[in-house]
């Protein structure tokens, strides 16, 4: 136990030693902080020095593209590519470098121009695909970075790379760590909460509970998964036939006879255990709450988009997700999964795209009506991107692209983030980076920073080591996209 | 005296500061003995600042290293630097460069520089000037020198001790100036050593019989009994799969499952027989290429093999190689060496000296598997090896021998017949590729329609003049979405020979043409499907032969002919067609004419000569010839040497000659069932992964920063040189490795191995950091106890139930957990040992333990994972549409859902959620030390899911079915089930006062009571009161949450 949870400790033993017996535990639990109390910045869990300096963002929602988005399709506007349709990626371009399996036996590396239109939008003038006519919307909110690449080229190792700062199983993930570092602003949520909705295509790359683990770190770190269907949080419910009273009434009794196992034995885990099960108790109530939209009024439901009032659908997480937001939870993750397009471009990006636009739309002006984008960050993006040649069949109407680790595209809003930009410039091929590449460990540093810390010095010791989420090797900020 | 440090990153650590002076003290031999005053200790306060603050530029790796200091090292640390000074003058703090840096406030002088991010605490600065000032002290690290047996300490208190252990304990708290706590009552204790070596807690009965056991020799009498028990084993293991990362998936990717569980079955036993674990090691890292290796040993080896594996689409295959060795290595580090040596792929390791060399050469015993990088997806990756059952093998061997003696007979009955080669100069020319039409008018020999007039429609011959193109009739067929005609069971089935190909005619109707045809092929699967147009019928994977499209939609208004290739649709050479379908999505088509051009011979024989025979096994490549005769019917026959002649003669005569046909057939009617059920019986004996080494030495190389694809020298097989080298007559392989290991000089592999036995009883190790003995890590709480345990342990023959014997019969162990103000204060951590461990049940003793009280608890040692249910929707929350571990399906019966935990089917990218919220790991790498944490999903867990409900209804059946007759009663039955004890009179009364209430309410609410009382797999007693029992249920889920239950 760490010397700042043995300090929180000593004050609750401190007034449960004087007042437990005589108040009774419902009185108890009603001193235990609120969540009126979280949202006046006090959290509860975090380490001691934490934030390193004061954050522009309290929380952050990171929108994960899984399978790789197809940058050149929706950001990375290459229109010289049109005069380049089917010839073959120049040499001078791939550089030798290194590609999937499933295309390096490929006779041609035919170039694949994206089919889809691209507009000027909004005073930055951000060119954006006609497939995210919603998003295109906020670009003069968003800051879009065209430069972000990875060192892995399949799914499995460069989604865990991305989400945990490792190719290989076994490290923590980034709410993990924001949860670690930061506490939560509100004990009757879990800090990092994640939601996985239905996507339209139904089929397509996996995902793994290890990208919301909480690998070294202590589990209760880890990521909460927020279910549309069944308990929204696992075992949240009372079993068939038992109410909130009876099980209050089996809570009272239970507390008063741990208590007395505290008096007999003096272990601090027992209070910490009387503690927890209260805090299970305001979570039977303070989830459903969270999950109720009946109260939201309709304006606000239709920025969302028609899917919103779908349990499971994107645009329905991402409501949730401002309603996260404003409860104070720390971090909130959404995995839209389907982008891992091969072949079928044509068919099958303009309904990934459908599946989140509008939500996307929804959660960032909902968020700034709220006034919550000013201290909240959003990330939208994947894993990898895309590679301008053709993988498969090439027509003018249709084509696939394969894995593409060197350039990919992401974009930020809201704290910490200058709003409006575009960062970053790749080549004609949205090949190979020209200028300002940024590492995803780059990126994940500029979170981090957004929040408050400075990623070198929030780590944790695992075999002797000084982990933390950014990696030993030479990464930072990206100072130039911070507001 | 205690100080407590508080370093940058929020660790606390308590540092024992030397030895308080003049305290007098009584050694074990009854001497008196005075100690010296406050000395700085090198190894457990001085080394670890160094390493901490300084080695990252001042230690092992050449690369990083700054000002050519080195400080992990006596010759270094004391050398001359290059301007000249010194950076440590022993007994002048003054003049040494160190102190001095240390203390300056110049950033660009003081180190640690402040980029570095690290700061050193005013206590650390004057500890390291201290211990300049008493001479610079300098000692090798401590777990790199091999461990020595001390003696037994001196003692305040001769009469404590129970064993060795306690002199060590006793003696660390005369220095803090502690007592130890009285022992444990005997009702604590019986349930306390029950867990630490069973997992599950112990019966009334047992407690019983201690109780009333008034022998001196009582609890020893107990231990003995628990090391005996099946569940030792079970125990054991568990905490042994965390380490070797167990699991029953790949782990990556596609996640699919994985055959493995006799390995996990193999480690039960292993701790059940008491294989020493200098054997136990061994086994699991060479088990493989002992001489005479057995079945078991090679079993064993699958604890190389455990590591996650992947076969995504488009991986490179050296990549995932290096991947899976890099696990091996890193996994050997931190299992057997307490180290991270991992940090030494990419680098020389910055903090201990394992240089990257040093690593690679350890890669290089672990870089020679006979087998394929990727998974294949398919449960056994090879290599494997099959574990049959006794019955199993005995049925096999049975089969085998009957087969023998009908070939035999067979062989017997051809040798009686002449066959006259001249036939052949006479047989027929070789047959030429021409359409053999199979459906024209009517279905074909022995094939049935399959109608059900859902999706599967009557067959509609229609005459002219609707559309024919053939014959009389055509097929006539209109669908209302996806709809079809299906024959199967043809017989004799089509015999397809190598680029034959399958054709139909089809006319679409104009008015209304369909949106999607598609022609369907049964061989032993429907898994053979072309389609035209869209792709709306989802049946098959997609591009693949078990859905290929060939092309648009044909003209529609005239006969088409659909050609498809059987190569394209997986239908490969001798393969047999049995079944066929024409399907449909929407409109109005006319099917005829359908059949396969081909010139193999159809109806498998009987061949009046051998020419005939070998046409027709070319054309189907030979495909049901045993291997030899497959490449031999490929060539020309002229091209056959005489004694293959003779064979494929021999062959010919026994299988397909129409002149022994007679006397052969009604042996081979005896034996072709025979043969099906070898292979029957074959499908259903287990395997399991195994490690085989190649038949040549795979090179490795150093691989710069780790990289697959950046190849630097050629290394050779080697240890680290900072350890013992490999003794002379080891062979340099896994076997030699392993020896090395367990060699009694090594400094390691038993300090580890005894830190973590003791970790499963104390909590905590000795060595807090039970995954890192290397220089970052904690350093042990008593060193000397560490060393006795180790050493000991080997000299016992690495008796595994021997060392848990003498750590739970230790006074120590057997302590009151009763935590007093004084001893929070002292010794808040429990390190010293001054009261007994308390701590909350692992995952799986939490649910075997509510199992277990509740009866339900189904014991059966070892078999193939079970899946007790879950809350829907984990698996496929996360996983790949192909998986087939996508969709998780709950198993039925309480044999399967109330096994033990360990059992549970293991998941690695969506591990069990029971298992997952309480700490368990991932299984997807090594851990050996679990965290153990307290949170409000735990006590969600535990007080509403379906099976812990279960079980709280199960144990109010119990109780009120054995309890007694009044209620007062049943609870002191019930609480003593779960606790070991009998309630006291305050807790009496509050669980009759909650019963009472709940009463109430289920009276007045006797729906809400049947529905709390059917949770779970099995039925409530319908003789008792649905009311009285959800009320009691109520109690026992209370009971089962009791913090003194969650703990032990």
């Amino acid at each position: 136990m760490h010397l700042h949870e043995q300090k929180t400790l000593l004050t609750r033993r401190h007034f449960f030693a004087r007042g437990a017996l005589g108040l009774g535990l419902p009185a108890l639990a009603s001193l235990w902080p609120s969540t009126a109390q979280a949202q006046e910045g006090r959290a509860v869990g975090g380490l001691p020095g934490m934030p390193h300096f004061t954050p522009k963002a309290k929380r952050a929602i990171y929108l994960f593209m899984n399978g790789g988005p197809s940058q050149m399709d929706l950001w990375d506007y290459k229109p010289h590519m049109n005069e380049w349709f089917d010839r073959d990626l120049p040499e001078s371009i791939r550089r030798g470098q290194r590609l999937t399996t499933m295309t390096s036996g490929q006779a041609r590396f035919p170039l694949a121009p994206s089919k889809f239109r691209f507009a000027r939008h909004g005073q930055s003038g951000t060119w954006v695909s006609e497939l995210l006519p919603w998003t295109a919307r906020l670009v003069d909110d968003l800051c879009v970075v065209k430069t972000v690449y990875t060192e892995a080229i399949n799914h499995d190792p460069a989604v865990t790379y991305i989400c945990t700062g490792s190719q290989i199983p076994g490290r923590a993930s980034l709410g993990s760590w924001l949860s670690y570092g930061l506490g939560t602003m509100n004990e009757n949520l879990p800090a990092f909460v994640v939601m996985t909705p239905t996507w339209t295509r139904n089929n397509d790359q996996a995902l793994y509970q290890r990208l919301w683990g909480s690998g070294f770190l202590p589990a209760r770190h880890q990521g909460v998964a927020l279910r549309s269907s069944g308990d929204p949080v696992l075992y949240l419910n009372n079993p068939p036939g038992v109410d909130a009273d009876a099980r209050r009434r089996m809570l009272d009794s239970l507390g008063r006879l741990n208590q007395r196992t505290f008096e007999q034995m003096g272990d601090p885990e027992t209070q910490a255990r009387i503690a927890q099960y209260e805090m299970a108790f305001r979570m039977q109530t303070s989830v459903p709450d969270l999950m109720d939209f009946s109260r939201e009024p309709r304006n606000v439901l239709d920025l969302y988009g028609p899917e919103v009032n779908r349990p499971g659908t994107f645009s329905a997480s991402c409501l949730l997700a401002r309603r996260l937001a404003e409860r104070g939870v720390r971090f909130i993750q959404i995995f839209h999964r389907g982008w891992d397009q091969h072949g079928n471009v044509a068919g099958d990006l303009p309904i990934q795209c459908r599946d989140v636009d509008h939500g996307c739309y929804g959660l960032i002006t909902d968020l700034k009506r709220l006034g919550l984008l000013e201290d909240t960050l959003v990330i939208w993006g994947g894993e990898f991107g895309r590679t301008i040649y053709c993988q498969g069949a090439l027509t003018r109407e249709n084509y696939g692209r394969d894995h593409h680790p060197r350039c990919f595209s992401i974009w930020m809003a809201g704290a910490g983030i200058k709003p409006g930009l575009v960062y970053g410039e790749t080549d004609d091929f949205s090949y190979n980076i020209v200028e300002n590449p940024v590492h995803i460990n780059d990126m994940n540093a500029t979170i981090l920073h957004c929040l408050g810390i400075d990623h070198r010095r929030l780590t944790y010791r695992v075999q002797g080591l000084d982990m933390r989420l950014t990696g030993v090797e030479d990464h930072g900020p990206v100072r130039a996209i911070l507001a | 005296m205690i100080r407590i440090f508080l370093t940058q990153r929020g660790c606390w650590f308590v540092l024992g500061l030397g030895i308080l002076g003049a305290l007098l003290q009584v050694r074990a031999d009854g001497r008196v003995q005075k100690q010296s005053v406050e000395t700085v200790d090198f190894n457990k306060q001085i080394r670890p600042i160094l390493s901490d603050a300084c080695f990252a530029c001042h230690g092992p790796d050449e690369n990083t290293r700054k000002a050519k200091l080195r400080l992990d090292k006596r010759e270094g640390a004391f050398a001359r630097l290059r301007d000249g000074s010194l950076a440590l003058i022993p007994g002048n703090a003054k003049a040494s460069e160190l102190v001095q840096r240390v203390f300056a406030h110049d950033p660009t002088e003081m180190m640690p520089p402040p980029k570095s991010g690290k700061k050193l605490t005013e206590e650390q600065k004057d500890l390291l000037k201290k211990w300049v000032e008493q001479g610079a002290a300098w000692s090798a690290h401590w777990a790199y020198v091999a461990p020595k047996k001390p003696a037994l300490p001196a003692i305040s208190q001769p009469a404590w001790p129970k064993n060795a252990i306690d002199y060590f304990i006793l003696a660390r708290l005369d220095r803090e100036a502690l007592k130890p706590s009285s022992e444990a009552d005997k009702t604590t204790l019986i349930r306390r050593v029950t867990f630490d070596l069973t997992g599950l807690p112990p019966t009334v009965s047992e407690i019983d019989a201690f109780l009333a056991d008034a022998a001196p020799e009582a609890y020893e009498k107990a231990v003995e009994r628990l090391l005996a028990s099946p569940r030792f084993g079970e125990h054991m293991a568990r905490h042994w799969l965390d380490a070797a990362r167990y699991g029953d998936t790949h782990g990556m990717h596609l996640d699919n499952y994985r055959e493995m569980w006799p390995y996990r079955d193999w480690v039960i036993n292993a701790f059940n027989k008491n294989l020493p674990f200098d054997r136990f090691v061994t086994e699991q890292i060479a088990g493989d290429i002992l001489p005479g290796a057995t079945l078991e040993q090679q079993i064993a080896t699958g604890f190389l093999r455990c590591h996650v594996t992947t076969n995504e689409g488009g991986s490179i295959d050296e990549e995932v190689y290096v991947r899976n060795v890099v696990d091996r290595v890193d996994t050997n580090g931190m299992v057997f060496f307490g180290l991270s040596v991992g940090c030494a792929r990419c680098h020389d390791h910055r903090y201990d000296p394992i240089s990257s060399k040093d690593y690679y050469g350890m890669f290089a015993f672990f870089n020679n598997l006979d087998g394929p990088a990727m998974d294949g997806n398919v449960p056994q990756h090879p290599p494997v090896i099959k574990v049959p059952t006794p019955e199993q093998a005995s049925a096999y061997a049975k089969v085998e021998k009957e087969i023998g003696e009908l070939q035999a007979q067979i062989a017997q009955a051809v040798a009686k017949v002449k066959y006259d080669p001249s036939a052949d100069d006479k047989a027929p020319p070789p047959p030429k590729f021409a359409e053999l039409i199979w459906i024209e008018d009517s279905l074909p020999a022995g094939a049935k329609a399959v109608v059900d007039n859902g999706v599967n429609l009557a067959w509609n011959f229609v005459g002219k003049p609707e559309p024919v193109h053939s014959g009389d009739k055509a097929i006539k067929l209109t669908a209302q979405a996806l709809q079809q005609v299906v024959l199967q069971e043809a017989n004799p089935p089509l015999t397809v020979g190598a680029g034959d190909k399958l054709f139909a005619f089809v006319y679409l109707d104009p008015a209304n043409p369909p949106k999607q045809i598609m022609l369907q092929w049964h061989t032993s699967n429907w898994l053979h499907r072309a389609y035209w147009g869209e792709d709306l019928i989802p049946w098959g994977r997609a591009n693949s032969t078990e859905r290929r499209r060939i092309g648009d939609l044909p003209a529609t208004g005239q006969w088409v002919k659909l050609e498809v290739p059987a190569a394209q649709v997986g239908i490969k050479p001798g393969m047999a067609i049995n079944g066929w379908a024409c399907t449909q999505h929407g409109g109005t088509a006319f099917w005829d004419k359908n059949g396969i051009v081909t010139k193999t011979p159809q109806g498998n024989g009987p061949f009046d000569t051998l020419t005939a025979w070998l046409q027709y096994q070319k054309s189907v490549n030979g495909a049901a010839l045993p291997k030899p005769f497959q490449e031999l019917v490929k060539q020309d026959p002229k091209k056959h040497n005489d004694d293959q002649k003779k064979q494929l003669l021999k062959y010919f005569l026994e299988t397909a000659y129409s002149g022994t046909r007679d006397l052969v057939a009604p042996l081979k009617r005896k034996l072709d069932p025979l043969q099906k059920e070898k292979e029957s019986l074959d499908k259903q004996i287990p395997t399991t992964l195994i490690f085989k080494e190649r038949k040549d030495e795979r090179p490795a190389f150093l691989l710069k920063r780790g990289e697959y694809d950046q190849r630097g020298d050629k290394v050779e097989r080697g240890i680290p040189s900072f350890l013992p080298p490999l003794p002379d007559k080891a062979p340099r392989n896994r076997l030699g490795f392993a020896q090395w290991l367990v060699q009694p000089d090594h400094p390691l592999t038993a300090r580890v191995a005894v830190n973590r036995f003791w970790q499963q009883c104390f909590g905590t190790g000795l060595v807090k950091t039970s995954e890192d003995f290397g220089s970052q890590g904690e350093p042990p709480s008593h060193p000397e106890l560490l060393d006795w345990l180790a050493v000991s342990f080997m000299e016992d023959g690495w008796n595994v139930k021997n060392l848990m014997k003498r750590i739970v019969t230790s006074a120590t162990y057997r302590q009151s957990a009763k935590i007093t103000k004084d001893r929070l204060a002292k010794d808040p951590d429990n390190r010293l040992l001054s009261r007994g461990p308390r701590f909350r049940l692992d995952a799986e003793m939490l649910r075997d333990q509510a199992l277990f009280v509740s009866g339900l608890l189904v014991e059966k040692v070892g078999g193939p994972s079970v899946k007790p249910p879950q809350p829907p929707g984990l698996w496929e929350a996360v996983a790949f549409t192909g998986s087939n571990t996508g969709v998780f399906k709950a198993d039925s019966g309480k044999e399967k859902v109330h096994r033990r935990s360990m059992y549970i089917f293991w998941k690695r990218t969506a591990s069990p959620p029971q298992m997952n919220a309480l700490d368990a790991p991932s299984r997807e790498s090594c851990i050996v030390r679990r965290e153990r944490t307290n949170t409000p999903l735990q006590a969600l867990l535990l007080m509403n899911e379906q099976q812990f409900v279960e079980a709280a209804r199960a144990l109010a059946e119990r109780a009120l079915k054995n309890g007694g007759k009044s209620n007062d009663d049943r609870l002191r039955f019930l609480f003593r089930l779960a606790t070991a004890r009998l309630p006291e009179a305050e807790e009496q009364t509050e669980l009759q006062a909650l019963l009472q209430d709940q009463l109430r309410r289920f009276q007045a609410d006797a729906k809400a009571a049947q529905q709390l009382i059917n949770v779970g797999e099995t039925r409530p007693d319908d003789a008792l009161n649905p009311s009285e029992l959800a009320a009691w249920t109520l109690v026992a889920n209370l009971v089962l949450n009791l913090d003194e239950v969650v703990s032990r």
